[in-house]
């Protein structure tokens, strides 16, 4: 059976290596011009544990990590089960294990009617045998999926030279497995029907979101980043403090995170475009510094890569719950700006647009990413991130003019709410920046009157952005009866869904925007206008979004939540079913 | 020289809330005075602060100011120095803005070495909410939370910010606002973080005995006292009965801005990147 696309499920113990044999796999498709997709699942453990990866590669556009299992590789039954929920077998499913399994003297648990071939495979054995240490069965497995499925060896070189080619001795190491590994399977009686088969064709980029925002970051102009370490936001602080200095820009690891969104404040304030990067929980700590930021209407891109909550929650799994915390989180009237990238490469596109905004309108901007998008990695072609359809722009900000200058009021009114800003070293610019409330030129006010104005000239902002903004994304027809409406990263599977239901004739649209704060009423009112019934999606137990849009809008449309908890992600499947019987 | 600045230049037309004989007017008039005697362009200066009646401070002068939030000044005076090395950054704070909210920052912007001179104003009481007790303020003083008498143990700034590795302390008062200024001025001068602790009599809640107070409990340094001996230092500040004027301590070591500039040349000995060259890295 030709096949054009696989999804590959992999699970074993921490330090099995399956989620470097996944990276492997990953780059090394996309270097073929692949298009792949793989997310990565954990247990909470440092070491040890259990971790799993599951990668989609196909030669054809994918938006998500697909729903059922082609291929399945188990290194040890026993973490399997903590993963099993996760993945969903194909009926007809390949599965490849590890012969000496304790655990296989119970039987696999797999449903055998499901079941096409099973390979016990000696991996711990080939590993010793033939490369002399234990350390490597994840590439003995790449090795034998190459054998089998017709992966090209070359191709998983090059991932192999990615992930270890500075190190010499790993590399060998990690080549010495992967050839045991592929003449092992070249020796096996090929006894399942998949044939994996697909033209070699420009190699794509390979990143993951967080990666994809740090990137941006730099790309927009950023040069000073402050944060502390969070799962799973954390990759976004290591990755500039590698590039920054690069850049003459600065990465300073800080106290703890009121501390690092301080001095993105004041690196802002002097100047210097500047982000912070964590998680729901730094996102509460940080909730004065959202205040500051729109009270003194000084530029500071936050970025929040949810994780499952409140509280510690569950630190290495995806949630949307964030969403009211970064709508409403910090104390009185303050404004601010909300963006959601929908997949990896909107997060490099979001993070550039989030500071073409703060900068513009001299706000904070949090960007609601979630460790679905932050840790999977997707294939990218290389000239649609650099090029980006155009619509992102580097924004400088507006200084005073020498006119202006000659009575500075840093604060003053004008149409757009936006006073040109001055920065230390500028002459006759000087002014206090302040959290209190203050006139036009910063001095401190307590009017009731005063506070009135300066509140419009801060919430009218939002108005422009609502008019100059329309980040969103549509899907199937115009005129559709149901639509499906949905953010951040559950773009994916509703795509997907929506497609398909297009397909089998049923006439449903969905739309996802990536600006959530101020929402562009009349893309949202354009969208209602057809609309008998809506399937409101989203990974929130109380349904936050749904009731977001209902704050918003009056909805004269039949809603219907399709809402759970996070942890797994959403899949294309339970889109679907929402859809079919709401079109019954 | 040619005299540029006079104190008078640094002044704005900004009217204080401070209340009638309150210490902070002293400290008010020896940061003009310092700035005046460093010649330093009012462009050229940012005196970030937190919240309290000694955070008031930075509207009432001709530089740029940042009024923040309560217990942040040391993260944004970092951001600003970091983002612009060439301004010369003023902390101010005061006693519970330091120490109590702001107390996690302290040590941090002390073993970095930031480049700031921090001016700590302290008398031992919230003002700006009326009277409540300060972490400074001393066992048994009575207070709006503390009517039955303080039965918290006082935090003395200069051994927490000896403890602290904090490179430059020196102490002075509002009685004598000439030798703050000069504090103050060898704080500037020296590369790296320095504390000014500056006892500051609140009138209306410790009532004007705080002066009083603070003439019978200060003495200058003795002139034998060497500030670059750390001991002599600990000594200096662990003395029982008063507490001394003067420079305290002060050593040399790198400042922040120098660590980080020479890092971004390391991180450049391979030659200077493209963002299209960097953005390579993610195809195989």
């Amino acid at each position: 059976m030709q096949v054009e696309e696989l999804v590959i499920g992999m699970a074993g113990k921490g330090g099995d290596g399956v989620v470097t044999a996944g990276d492997v796999l990953a780059s090394g498709a996309a270097s073929e011009g692949l298009n792949c997709f793989m997310l990565k699942s954990f247990g909470p453990q440092i070491r040890g544990g259990e971790s799993s990866c599951r990668i989609r590669i196909s030669t054809e556009q994918i938006t998500s990590q697909g729903d059922r299992i082609d291929i399945l590789v188990v290194l040890s039954w026993e973490d399997y089960a903590k993963f099993a929920a996760e993945f969903v077998l194909k009926d007809g499913v390949v599965v490849l294990c590890e012969e000496k399994d304790e655990y296989l003297t119970k039987g696999i648990p797999v449903d055998e009617r499901s079941l096409s071939t099973l390979y016990r495979i000696p991996f711990i054995q080939i590993t010793k045998e033939k490369v002399g240490s234990q350390l490597v069965k994840n590439m003995v497995l790449i090795g034998i999926l190459c054998g089998l499925f017709g992966f090209s060896k070359e191709a998983m070189v090059r991932g192999i030279a990615k992930k270890f080619g500075r190190k010499k001795e790993t590399m060998e190491l990690n080549l010495k497995g992967l050839n045991a590994g592929y003449e092992y399977a070249v020796g096996l009686k090929k006894t399942d029907p998949i044939e994996f088969s697909y033209v070699p064709s420009r190699p794509n980029m390979i990143l993951d979101g967080n990666e994809a925002i740090a990137y941006g970051a730099l790309y927009a102009g950023c040069r000073f980043f402050a944060g502390y370490p969070i799962t799973p936001a954390s990759e976004i602080m290591e990755w500039l403090s590698r590039e920054l200095p690069k850049f003459d820009g600065v990465m300073v690891q800080a106290e703890d995170e009121i501390a690092a969104a301080g001095m993105c404040i004041g690196a802002s304030f002097a100047g210097v475009k500047a982000m912070t990067a964590t998680s729901g929980p730094g996102l509460s700590l940080m909730s004065e510094m959202i205040g500051l930021s729109s009270m003194a209407e000084i530029p500071l891109v936050i970025v929040d890569v949810q994780r499952v909550g409140p509280a510690t929650g569950i630190p290495t799994k995806s949630e949307q719950s964030d969403l009211q915390q970064a709508l409403y989180g910090t104390h009185g009237d303050a404004n601010r700006v909300v963006l959601a990238p929908s997949d990896v490469e909107d997060c490099f596109d979001v993070t550039v647009e989030a500071f073409y905004i703060s900068e513009k309108y001299q706000l904070p901007v949090i960007i609601l990413s979630d460790q679905f998008i932050g840790h999977r990695k997707e294939s990218i072609k290389m000239v649609e991130l650099m090029e980006h359809n155009g619509f992102t722009k580097r924004f400088e900000r507006i200084h005073p003019s020498i006119e202006e200058l000659k009575d500075y009021k840093r604060y003053r009114f004008t149409e757009a709410g936006v006073s040109p800003m001055s920065s230390p070293g500028i002459k006759g610019g000087q002014y206090t920046a302040v959290g209190i409330e203050h006139d036009e030129y910063g001095c401190v006010v307590s009017t009731a009157d005063n506070h009135e104005s300066m509140n419009k000239k801060r919430f009218d902002k939002c108005h422009r952005i609502r008019e100059e903004f329309h980040f969103i994304r549509k899907y199937g027809p115009e005129d559709a009866p149901l639509g499906v409406i949905a953010w951040g990263s559950s773009k994916g599977a509703v795509k997907e869904a929506v497609l398909r239901a297009n397909e089998e004739g049923i006439k449903v649209s969905a739309l996802v925007p990536q600006i959530i704060h101020p929402l562009p009423f009349k893309k949202f009112e354009e969208f209602f206008r057809p609309l008998k019934k809506a399937i409101i999606v989203e990974l929130s137990y109380s349904a936050q979004f749904l009731k977001y849009l209902r704050s918003h809008f009056h909805l004269p449309f039949e809603q219907i939540t399709c809402k759970r908890s996070g942890a797994k992600a959403l899949s294309v499947e339970e889109v679907l079913t929402q859809i079919h019987k709401a079109a019954e | 020289m040619t005299v540029q600045y006079s104190p008078l230049d640094y002044r704005n037309d900004v009217k204080p809330v401070w209340c009638v004989g309150c210490g902070h007017f002293g400290v008010l008039n020896a940061v003009y005075q310092a700035l005046a005697t460093l010649q330093l362009p009012p462009e050229n200066v940012a005196l970030v602060s937190g919240i309290g009646c000694s955070s008031r401070l930075p509207g009432y002068v001709r530089t740029y100011g940042f009024n923040a939030l309560h217990g942040r000044v040391l993260p944004i005076a970092l951001g600003v120095k970091l983002a612009r090395p060439e301004t010369v950054v003023i902390g101010i704070t005061g006693d519970g803005d330091a120490l109590s909210i702001g107390m996690g920052h302290y040590p941090h912007a002390a073993r970095r070495n930031i480049d700031i001179t921090l001016i700590m104003m302290d008398n031992g009481i919230y003002g700006l909410t009326k009277g409540q007790v300060s972490p400074t303020l001393t066992e048994g003083e009575i207070t709006k939370t503390t009517i039955y008498g303080n039965i918290d143990h006082p935090i003395d700034a200069v051994r927490f910010a000896l403890g602290c590795q904090t490179s430059l302390i020196a102490r002075s008062t509002s009685l004598d606002p000439k030798h703050m200024a000069e504090m103050i001025v060898r704080g500037i001068k020296h590369r790296g973080f320095s504390l000014v602790h500056v006892l500051s009599p609140c009138v209306t809640f410790r009532g004007r005995e705080q002066y009083n107070w603070i003439r019978e409990h200060t003495e200058p340094l003795p002139e034998s006292h060497n500030p670059e001996d750390f001991r002599s230092a600990l000594d200096a500040a662990y003395r029982e009965d008063k507490l001394y004027t003067g420079l305290i301590y002060q050593e040399e070591r790198d400042d922040y801005g120098s660590r980080v500039s020479a890092l971004c040349e390391r991180s450049q000995s391979k030659g200077i990147l493209t963002l299209e060259e960097l953005a390579r890295q993610f195809l195989i």
